[in-house]
């Protein structure tokens, strides 16, 4: 490794250094696995179900959980994609209840036939979040407050729509979408599955996952290296409107009702389950592996819970009591992030005072790790 | 200890012949920002192997300049050559492209990323084969490895390539951010106030990596306050005053003081009083 290889006289001499830096560094470790206490809370709370109930750790109860994660999940991989690039998509849920209200009206009063009229649904989908990605993305009009006016505007398109009036019975054919069950396997986990490799391997194996951090992190240094600054969370905010709606057809065929309340409350939860993975709300930081067990934490709380007679106000306790420890993990994790690296080029801390006169020396941060000081500049 | 043990021997070993080629050529470019001229009627050249000093006063139009040069600011007139070719596209990264990396006054780095991430963000390398491009699956160790070997090219010692660059020093940044644009092969480099803030060792550090970019055959801009810094690596030093460029003077033909710089900056002196 190169690290050891640049070992020399100066690193030596620094290890005259308070012995406390080491603790400081397997800390930052660990917070470079975003959502690594997370996943330790989901085991630990495994083992107390499994001993709570006998019912906990088996096949068809991990099913399950799973198929109960599996809508939040699809919608929560693009949803940390957004977050990690410094926005969010509120509109989901009221997307969602949209695409019911949209498939019922193709399907039944149109005529069309269940195909295509999937095929519409997710249509509606993309093209509000290409109207939320456009409007963010190249308008630089704020995230919070555009999709804020989808979640309530998409919601009153669809009462608008149905006439309030739930359609009902789709067929056996659309029934298999949330009820089916392929290789053993519901099919929504399956397309659960596939949403989330797919997510995952843009975010870890192509460029897409760091591009998304830079922008977060720093839209101006993004942009200048290149980044798609402005295209690629404009994509990110089509996905995002896309698997609202796929969620909301599964919720649909699930319930073999298209109720316009279906979506109701899905994006805090979406929020919750990627904040829990350590995804930092203002962006720049944050992992998909995180936002899984973030996911999973939700479902296996909520099913323990239920399991062993607890009602769901508990559930909502915990899951609330969960984001505020998060919030403070993520005060520590900017703090251990400002940390110096270990080997410095020559000397970590500089004086100002020895700099000859020029008048900008607030532009570069001085003492080495404030990033405040620079990304400011 | 300096941290930059070879990079003017390694340099020299490559160091071009005399033919010094006219790398970036700007003409007559002008800016206005509303009622304010920011820039106009510049025209400057820098050549391959040589340290141009560009000077100013706070308002002159160094930055303005800078982000011309880098792609992220239309200017209103004038043109852009590199290597007496014009740009291909615009925006950051047609310059880029071109072979014109810029070291920007704030340098520019993504904190949550690492070292590596940060040299090849936006123009990442692919795994081989045409799977590996059309999946466009990054080449994590290749990267991280063209940064190790550029790095031990320059003399640099500097933290691991996965050290994330929120927790390195200024000096350190520096030295990333100039690291990159060698790695890329780059023909322009272009240094806003990269001595800004840094210590005197830090400083001298920096210093002897624009001479080894000189000796590299880049063609340099260096942008900075420091009268001191220009004499002791620019080739050549152009001066900027409300826009305008007001002397361009060779500093192999002409000795200067930094008090006769500060003249020029001022408007105290005119070049042909000199």
């Amino acid at each position: 490794m190169y690290a050891e290889v640049a070992i020399d006289e100066r690193v030596k001499s620094r290890n005259a250094e308070p012995v406390s830096r080491g603790n400081i560094y397997t800390l930052r470790r660990l917070g470079a696995a975003q959502g690594g206490g997370l996943v330790v809370a989901l085991i630990g709370i495994s083992i107390y179900f499994s001993f709570m109930s006998v019912a906990f750790l088996t096949r068809a109860n991990f099913t399950v959980i799973l198929l109960q994660s599996s809508i939040l999940g699809i919608v929560a991989v693009p949803g940390a994609m957004l977050l990690v690039s410094g926005a969010l998509d509120l509109s989901v849920g009221s997307l969602a209840g949209l695409a019911a209200a949209s498939f019922g009206t193709f399907n039944q009063i149109f005529g069309i036939p269940l195909g295509w009229s999937i095929v519409l649904t997710l249509a509606v989908g993309a093209t509000w979040g290409l109207g939320n990605g456009i409007l963010v993305s190249y308008f630089r009009c704020s995230p919070v407050i555009v999709t804020l006016a989808g979640y309530s505007a998409a919601a009153g398109v669809a009462q608008l729509i149905t006439n309030e009036n739930t359609r009902y019975s789709f067929g056996p054919a659309f029934a298999v979408l949330g009820n089916g069950v392929e290789f053993g396997i519901p099919v929504p986990v399956i397309i659960f599955s596939f949403v989330f490799v797919v997510g995952a391997y843009a975010w870890y194996r192509t460029p897409i996952g760091r591009h998304l951090i830079g922008i977060g992190a720093n839209r101006d240094a993004a942009m200048a290296a290149g980044v798609p600054v402005s295209r690629l969370p404009c994509i990110i905010y089509v996905l995002s409107g896309t698997a609202a709606a796929a969620g909301g057809l599964i919720l649909t065929s699930q319930l073999n009702a298209a109720s316009v309340q279906i979506g109701l409350g899905l994006e805090l939860q979406v929020l919750t389950a990627i904040l829990l993975g350590g995804v930092a709300f203002n962006g720049g930081r944050g992992s998909l592996w995180g936002t899984l067990a973030g996911i999973l934490f939700i479902g296996v709380l909520n099913n323990g819970l239920t399991l062993i007679n607890v009602g769901p106000y508990i559930a909502s306790i915990c899951i609330g009591g969960a984001l505020l420890l998060a919030a403070v993990l993520d005060v520590v994790y900017r703090h251990l992030e400002n940390v110096p690296a270990r080997e410095p080029l020559i000397d970590t801390h500089v004086d100002t005072q020895e700099e000859s006169g020029h008048d900008a020396p607030h532009a570069i941060s001085v003492t080495a790790g404030s990033s405040r000081a620079w990304e400011g500049g | 200890m300096s941290v930059v043990s070879s990079a003017t021997d390694l340099g020299a070993a490559v160091r071009p012949s005399s033919s010094h080629v006219e790398m970036l050529t700007v003409t007559n470019v002008g800016k206005r920002f509303g009622p304010v001229t920011a820039l106009s009627g510049v025209s400057l050249a820098v050549r391959s192997g040589e340290v141009l000093a560009l000077i100013g006063d706070n308002g002159a139009g160094k930055s303005t300049l800078v982000n011309i040069i880098a792609g992220l600011i239309k200017p209103d007139s004038g043109e852009l050559l590199v290597a007496g070719k014009s740009l291909r596209g615009s925006g950051p990264r047609a310059a880029r492209e071109a072979g014109i990396e810029t070291v920007f006054q704030n340098l520019m780095l993504v904190p949550t990323l690492d070292i590596a991430q940060n040299v090849f963000l936006g123009r990442e390398l692919f795994q081989g084969g045409p799977i590996g491009r059309f999946l466009r699956n990054v080449n994590n160790r290749g990267m991280r490895r063209e940064v190790e070997a550029a790095f031990s090219s320059l003399g640099l010692n500097l933290p691991p390539v996965t050290t994330k660059a929120g927790s390195l020093s200024g000096g350190q940044r520096q030295a990333v951010a100039i690291a990159r644009s060698v790695i890329w092969g780059s023909k322009i480099v272009i240094m806003d106030e990269p001595l800004a803030a840094l210590g005197v060792k830090q400083t001298e550090a920096v210093l002897q990596l624009v001479d080894g970019l000189r000796a590299h055959g880049i063609a340099t801009l260096l942008v900075t306050h420091n009268m001191q810094h220009v004499l002791r690596v620019s080739n050549r030093v152009a001066v900027l005053r409300l826009g305008r460029k007001v002397a361009d003077i060779d500093l192999s033909d002409q000795e200067l003081t930094g008090m006769q710089l500060v003249g020029l900056i001022t408007g105290e002196l005119q070049q042909h009083e000199l």
